[in-house]
């Protein structure tokens, strides 16, 4: 089960998806995929074994056209239930909240889409009043009419899965929690497949950042970031498996309630056969930048530093490779007029995308990167396997990624950027050992075979009914102890 | 080097509201010293994010994504990890959300387009008594019925079309498709058309002032879906400007065929500049969508493939509607004396004010839906709220009827001083139910606006089909299923458009 990414997106999750599909020949894939809407292309070529896909669009029409035309439609217990969970953030509500969610299920697999049942002026005036209630000699801003319809609206996009007939197979893997974790939840209520979750990043985490910048009034973010909020625990609760990307989500997926014991972290993986050592670097110190061009990478604060490093070694240079996403050509426009102003615009040049990724590597002597947000970024463990030493930013997965092979500093911060990337480039014979020791550690830990190894074996104990077993040493799991911050063990 | 060395490494506060994802909400990071030395001063420069943050966790994410990790809480403010500290802020700094900006509003249009509208529909009515001349002999009213009947309906599918493809934000498919619908019409049109001189004893003119007036509905729907109004002042210049000066000069006989001229360039500019103009927006580069591979990334649309089975199933109640607007229309019409001033006053009355008005039933549509909007973000209960709809409803429809009446009299006014017609008193019940006409056509508009498109459609035909019984009646029967057409559509518009589900958008 997918959300936006596989077969319709380019991007991390897309590719693990395309290389667990591949890895595995000996396992039939069904696939669900959550869309906007029925219409964007396929852009991946789907293996063999994936035997059929199931598009679950949340906007557009309802599914199957006919709503539910049960007499007095959507009970309004059921509603009320609904929207009183979702206004109270108790860990009891959330339970409430999963067995509403579950009767929703039930209700729509007997009478129809729940469309006509959640947008209506009945959910529209029962969450008014529940609102009223709650916000009665209250400061803030009380709710509107608009409010109301804006967030009734949202919760039957957000819940238009329930109303899919759920898919039969002998394991839902869910390659998100939230939404996408929704398909999977109705095949276990209905035909008791057991769920294996698999998050990179951390659904919830990004669902509040996206939020950040909400057009809505505080009132239905309130309403919906509550919705994700119980909709992630329960998809926790409910999972047999979590498998996160790396050890850093596990604080987020702990803290919602999951079971410690069912959580396995599983590093994406590169195949070696792509990222052969490199030989040689280039004549002139170059700093390689590969990545899309879009604020969450935080090239600012890469050009800030590169800028600190241009001052000190004039023939440095700093290559960037990658596009921005649709919609993101004005942040490249903003980091070119930067390049400019900070007088690097000469030697720091945006390269547009490569035709293989491993020229990128080949283009730097050391490779950075500057995300204020990653899971685990391919772009550092390609980099490493190619045996590229690397200085990277203290955010997600990395410093599992990166143990003591490169450079870690905090993000934002181009002071200490410059100042690492000095020391890598300033001493060749540093720059090789650690080069050598990343290329290691990624053969090690972090190729394709070992991940799908795992999803292999955990599949099989899923399939058999077996708890899968999770007590094992995790590779970064000593870089976490202690009380000294990663820059300062690396500097 | 330290950071006073730097060029451009202020720390400096701005508010998260302004920023983008990925831009810093404060650049705390940047040097181990900037960074706040307590939580107070940490709960100071995450003011905005804790003030409209719905719980702990949202100030969590925010932290981490300026770059504080489990560690670095620990080392600087003594708490055991991100959560803890975001649980503490969450405390300290009361709820005070920011209201998000305003977004811009949809439907602010400008007021000159609902009236060129109303004008480009109702310019047209000035032609028909130039071409007096052309229309003389037998079944001459049968053919304009026939023309309107087909150039309503197609009209009103295409525009239906026309405009889905457009809210797909596809401008180059909807081009092609109303090129495609228009030469579509025109063969209907000229089918109708060669089918009613069939069985009908008409002239060759009629026939060819009838193709002529459909043709320009046709290509005139279609400059307006693309937002070519100004040019369709263009196309109607000559046929307008050359009638208007015969009318003045008093039809001088020796200018008839001039006349004529005039009135033939309006539909053949019509169609070249709708099929120019469409194979222009038809022409141009594919913009974004650069993935689409195959199918078309929003319509789903195979290459080559213009629209699908159930798209052109959407369109049959606008082309029903069409229909059934220019039979409301035109039936009375039949039913008068030809060559009497009641019937004479009833077809100007049926084509000019009302056409007119079309703009004011624009205009009062978009009044009402930034009216209910308004009223959406100000009340809390749904019962005000669908009061106040259905107060704003009556106001726009009494609004309508005002506008309306006020033209009626201005074209009686303006024909009575020219000598076109002879107004008579008698004729006031037939003008009062043109009147309720416009106004159950206005209501038709809003209800098929908010989406209820089935049930204008039925009460219309039913209303066509009772004055079809009972055209024994004349003007009084008309009246009565006039006026009954607007006061059921006025009912079912109240009792639907109080819903606050139909208004958001």
């Amino acid at each position: 089960m997918t959300e936006g990414t596989y077969p319709y997106g380019f991007g991390g999750v897309s590719v693990w998806c395309d290389q667990l599909i591949r890895g595995m020949p000996g396992y039939d894939f069904h696939l669900v995929c959550l869309v906007a809407t029925q219409a964007e292309p396929v852009v991946w070529s789907l293996p063999d074994n994936v035997i059929s896909m199931v598009k679950v669009p949340l906007w557009g029409t309802p599914p199957t056209g006919a709503a539910a035309r049960r007499r007095g439609g959507l009970p309004l217990r059921l509603l009320r239930q609904l929207i009183e969970t979702l206004l109270d953030s108790s860990a009891d509500a959330q339970g409430r909240f999963g067995c509403a969610l579950r009767e929703l299920f039930e209700y729509s697999s007997r009478y129809g889409n729940l469309s006509a049942g959640l947008a209506s002026d009945r959910a529209v005036r029962l969450l008014s009043e529940a609102w009223r209630e709650r916000w009665a000699g209250s400061e803030q801003p009380a709710p509107t009419m608009h409010d109301a319809v804006t967030a009734m609206q949202l919760l039957d996009h957000c819940l238009r899965p329930l109303s899919y007939a759920p898919v039969r197979a002998d394991i839902g893997h869910a390659v998100t929690n939230g939404l996408g974790l929704l398909p999977a939840l109705t095949a276990k209520w209905q035909h008791g497949m057991p769920v294996l979750v698999t998050e990179h990043g951390v659904y919830l985490r990004e669902q509040y950042l996206q939020n950040r910048r909400s057009p809505y009034r505080w009132p239905v973010k309130a309403l919906y970031l509550g919705f994700m909020r119980h909709l992630c625990a329960v998809g926790y609760r409910e999972a047999e498996t979590i498998t996160p990307g790396n050890v850093y989500n596990r604080r987020w997926e702990e803290r919602l309630g999951a079971d410690p014991s069912r959580i396995r972290t599983v590093y994406n993986g590169v195949d070696p056969a792509n990222f052969p050592a490199l030989t040689g670097e280039p004549e002139v110190p170059t700093i390689s930048w590969v990545g899309r061009v879009d604020p969450i990478k935080d090239v600012e604060t890469l050009l800030r530093a590169f800028c600190l490093v241009h001052r000190e070694m004039p023939e440095a240079r700093l290559r960037l490779f990658g596009s921005p996403p649709k919609g993101r050509e004005p942040y490249l426009q903003r980091c070119r007029a930067l390049a400019t102003d900070l007088g690097i615009g000469e030697v720091a040049t945006f390269e547009g995308r490569v035709e293989n990724i491993r020229d990128a590597y080949d283009a730097g002597a050391i490779v950075v990167l500057s995300s204020v947000s990653e899971g685990f970024p391919y772009s550092l463990i390609e980099a490493m396997t190619c045996g590229r030493t690397c200085v990277a930013t203290d955010v997600g997965g990395v410093t599992e990624a990166v143990g003591d092979t490169g450079l870690v500093v905090p993000p934002r911060s181009p002071v200490l950027m410059a100042r690492a990337c000095l020391t890598l480039l300033r001493d060749a014979g540093l720059r090789q050992r650690l080069g050598a020791a990343a290329r290691a550690r990624a053969l090690e830990h972090f190729t394709v075979d070992e991940a799908i190894n795992t999803f292999d074996e955990i599949y099989s104990f899923l399939g058999s009914g077996h708890p899968v077993p999770t007590a094992y040493v995790e590779p970064g799991a000593d870089d976490q102890s202690g009380d000294k911050l990663p820059w300062e063990t690396a500097g | 080097m330290s950071a006073s060395t730097l060029p451009v490494q202020r720390p400096h506060r701005s508010h998260a509201r302004g920023n983008d994802i990925g831009q810093p909400i404060m650049t705390a990071a940047q040097s181990e010293d900037s960074r706040p030395r307590d939580v107070e001063e940490l709960c100071e420069q995450f003011t905005v994010v804790c003030e409209s943050a719905v719980d702990a966790l949202e100030i969590s994410s925010a932290l981490e994504f300026e770059g504080w990790s489990d560690q670095a809480v620990r080392k600087r403010y003594g708490v055991s990890d991100v959560f803890a500290l975001a649980d503490e802020m969450y405390r300290r700094v009361p709820r005070r959300p920011a209201e998000p900006e305003p977004l811009p509003d949809p439907w602010q249009v400008s007021k000159v387009r609902p009236a060129l509208h109303g004008l480009l529909y109702g310019l047209p009515t000035v032609c028909f008594p130039a071409a007096a001349g052309l229309l003389a002999g037998p079944g001459v009213l049968s053919v304009l019925i026939v023309v309107l009947l087909t150039s309503w309906a197609m009209s009103q599918a295409l525009a239906y079309l026309g405009y889905l493809r457009l809210g797909q934000a596809d401008s180059v498919q909807a081009a092609r498709l109303l090129r495609a619908g228009l030469a579509a019409g025109l063969l209907a049109l000229a089918l109708a058309l060669a089918a009613a001189a069939l069985v009908l004893p008409v002239r060759a003119p009629a026939v060819v002032f009838g193709m002529g007036l459909g043709a320009y509905m046709l290509g005139a729907s279609v400059l307006m879906v693309l937002g070519a109004e100004r040019l369709l002042l263009v196309v109607l210049a000559p046929g307008v400007l050359g009638a208007a000066m015969f009318l003045v000069l008093g039809r001088p006989p020796r200018l008839e065929h001039a006349a004529w001229g005039a009135l033939a360039a309006t539909p053949l500019l019509a169609l070249g500049l709708a099929v120019a103009r469409a194979s222009r927006d038809a022409g141009r580069p594919r913009l974004g969508f650069g993935l689409g591979r195959g199918r078309h990334a929003r319509t789903g649309l195979a290459p080559g493939q213009l629209l699908v089975a159930a798209e052109l199933r959407g369109a049959l109640p606008s082309a029903g509607f069409g229909l059934l607007a220019a039979g409301l229309l035109v039936f009375p019409v039949t039913t008068g004396t030809p060559g009497h001033a009641v019937a004479n006053t009833g077809a100007l009355l049926a084509s000019l004010p009302l056409a007119l008005s079309m703009g004011a039933a624009e205009w009062m549509l978009i009044w009402f839906r930034r009216r209910t909007q308004r009223l959406l973000r100000t009340t809390r209960e749904l019962r005000t709220f669908a009061t106040r709809a259905r107060l704003a409803l009556l106001a726009a429809l009494l609004q309508y009827l005002a506008a309306t009446l006020l033209l009626t009299a201005g074209v009686i006014v303006v024909a009575a001083r020219t000598r076109l017609v002879h107004p008579h008193w008698a004729a006031a019940p037939q003008v009062a139910a043109y009147v309720a006409l416009g106004g159950a056509m206005f209501l038709a508009l809003l209800l098929q606006a908010f989406g209820s498109r089935i049930f204008p459609l039925v009460a219309c035909a039913a209303t066509l089909a009772f004055e079809v019984a009972y055209r024994g009646l004349g003007v009084s029967g008309q009246f009565v299923a006039c006026t009954e057409l607007l006061l059921v559509l006025l009912g079912y518009a109240a009792l639907a458009l109080g819903s606050a589900m139909r208004h958001a958008c």
